[in-house]
């Protein structure tokens, strides 16, 4: 089961929300189908990114994977130790592998996102 | 007939050698070394020291591969270096071999011309002589090209040419233009341990590949932390005692121990009297030829770098061979259509035929295959898992028209491609063409089979 203090949105991104601050990160069926990860192209601090937007990109040893932004605003903050270790995000996909931290432009978005047994239909969809 | 050659470099020797073949009397002048910028300053060094890096970035992964090692790996410079002499020297034998059997006259100086039919050889010693020839053949080549900026002194601001002899591998390298050669000495001496940084005027690196492949090897570059500052020119330089000094726009400064100027190739086509006997040139210098390689002036030739266009040892050879048909009574013409090129950098990446935006600006309705190397157990099994193969089709005819390759042994699997797209073959015969497993060409077929969407090895969509 997915936490349940988290929002999820549809590419398998999930979000923790702290006043204006969104902490993201791809959700554990996500990594769990992408496998061993062996890079993040972590984005860039100051960076604005939209919803739905790609804000980098995961390699794991059998895919490549575009990390879908579940807000809009500005990144303040990014994982940089993702660089050096990208497993981590294999081995704690909702704690120490966190991705980055996201300002967000309009918090009601937030509202539009799924919560985690919305969460887990949806991935039951996606897998049939 | 007696022709005479300038130059003996892939455009020249095979010109020679085909000459000869069909029965000409041939003097090639070379002012330097056969084998020309491909064999002494280009080609075959730079992939000698790619070689010695692939090496060393093998070794490194030791561990991976399940081997130990009880001591330390690190390059040993001039050994590398005197290993790419050696392969220089064993190929310049084979060259100067192949003239010997085919009874082909090397003469060493510079060759000018004194009208169409009589060359002066002038020698490093200062004497002179003329030869008489029936034709001519002019393939003079090419030599880094300088910018005001950073004036080359051969030891702070060097060209690929010193960067092929340096003494030591150096701490720090600033390379300005990621072009091919740029690129590919990036990713050599930042393996042999150099801290790399590339500046480029362009907004990509190898901006005339597909738009995939330079933002594929922009990322791969970045995971080997070689600093890569695009739409970025350097605009001035100064020499100080720690190094080089360069000023970028937006205000950061880049200092390294030396910087490679890479940021094209400059025509030698000065001072070997084509002005004097009236030979047409370009506006940047280079010569310009008919479709069968002859100059405006009858009888004399040129090919290869300084004729410009492609400026590939490969093409310049193809042009010697069309040349040497036409001075012997042929009527041969140049296709340029379909010519395949590798770049050396890590991982590799070839190409040919049509970029996907090419083929759009042309009207072509296109339709792309992709596949991952990541998705084939070979790449798996040799530890190279990171590229792509794409394909770039003609929606309507399923014509092939481009094939864009980054990743291990591209250099080698776009030859399929190659001869698929000069035969007008479709996507579907790479497709249902059985390819042997496992190998890396299995990948082809992959993106051949994707541009329908019904590639194997790739999860439901």
């Amino acid at each position: 089961m997915d936490p349940d203090d988290l929002k999820y949105h549809k590419e398998h991104t999930w979000v923790k929300v702290l006043g204006r601050k969104a902490t993201i990160g791809i959700t554990d069926y996500a990594q769990d189908a992408l496998g061993d990860i062996v890079y993040i192209d972590l984005p860039e601090v100051d960076m604005d990114v939209k919803t739905d937007g790609e804000i980098g990109e995961i390699e794991s040893t059998k895919a490549t994977s575009s990390i879908i932004s579940p807000v809009s605003g500005r990144i303040i903050e990014v994982n940089e130790g993702l660089s050096e270790s990208p497993e981590i995000i294999n081995e704690d996909p909702y704690d120490k592998g966190w991705i980055a931290v996201i300002e967000i432009d309009d918090i009601s978005e937030i509202d539009d996102l799924m919560d985690a047994s919305e969460y887990m239909k949806h991935v039951e969809e996606e897998i049939k | 007939m007696k022709i005479a050659i300038l130059g003996a470099g892939p455009g020249g020797y095979v010109a020679a050698i085909k000459a000869a073949r069909l029965g000409a009397h041939v003097t090639v002048i070379e002012e330097s070394e056969v084998g020309g910028t491909c064999l002494n300053k280009g080609c075959i060094p730079t992939k000698a020291l790619v070689a010695s890096s692939e090496i060393l970035n093998k070794a490194r992964k030791l561990e991976e591969f399940g081997i130990e090692l009880e001591g330390k790996i690190f390059p040993n410079f001039s050994k590398i270096i005197e290993r790419k002499n050696k392969i220089i020297n064993t190929q310049i034998k084979g060259i100067r071999g192949l003239f010997k059997s085919w009874g082909i006259t090397l003469r060493e100086g510079r060759g000018v011309l004194l009208s169409p039919d009589e060359i002066e050889v002038r020698s490093g010693d200062g004497s002179k002589e003329k030869i008489k020839s029936d034709r001519i053949i002019i393939a003079t080549g090419s030599r880094p090209s300088q910018i005001p900026a950073f004036p080359f002194d051969g030891k702070r601001i060097i060209s690929s040419d010193e960067a092929l002899d340096l003494t030591d591998i150096p701490k720090s390298l600033l390379i300005v233009g990621a072009g091919v050669i740029g690129c590919e000495f990036a990713c050599i001496y930042k393996e042999l341990g150099s801290d790399v940084t590339i500046v480029e005027m362009l907004p990509n690196a190898v901006a005339t590949e597909d738009i995939e492949i330079s933002e594929l090897l922009e990322r791969e570059l970045k995971k080997k932390k070689i600093k890569l500052y695009t739409n970025v020119k350097a605009e001035k330089v100064d020499i100080k005692d720690d190094g080089v000094h360069a000023l970028l726009p937006d205000g950061k400064k880049v200092i390294a121990e030396k910087a490679l100027v890479s940021i094209g190739r400059a025509f030698n086509s000065d001072g070997i009297g084509l002005e004097e006997i009236g030979i047409n040139k370009g506006r940047r210098g280079e010569i310009i030829v008919n479709e069968n390689m002859e100059t405006n002036v009858r009888g004399i030739y040129a090919v290869g770098d300084v004729i410009g266009g492609l400026m590939l040892a490969h093409v310049a050879s193809r042009e010697g061979i069309i040349a040497a048909k036409n001075v012997m009574g042929g009527d041969d013409k140049i296709d340029y259509s379909v010519v395949p090129a590798a770049i050396f950098t890590s991982p590799e990446i070839a190409s040919v035929g049509l970029r996907e935006h090419q083929a759009a600006e042309r009207g072509i309705k296109v339709r792309t295959g992709h596949f991952q190397f990541r998705a084939l157990a070979k790449a798996h099994v040799m530890g190279e898992i990171t590229g792509i193969i794409k394909i770039v089709s003609d929606e309507i005819s399923d014509r092939i028209l481009g094939v864009h390759i980054i990743g291990p042994h591209a250099s080698d699997i776009i030859h399929e491609a190659a001869l698929a797209i000069r035969s007008g073959l479709k996507v579907k015969d790479i497709a249902e063409t059985i390819h042997a497993h496992p190998t890396l060409s299995e990948g082809l077929m992959e993106a051949a089979e994707d541009v329908r969407g019904e590639a194997i090895h790739v999860p439901k969509k």
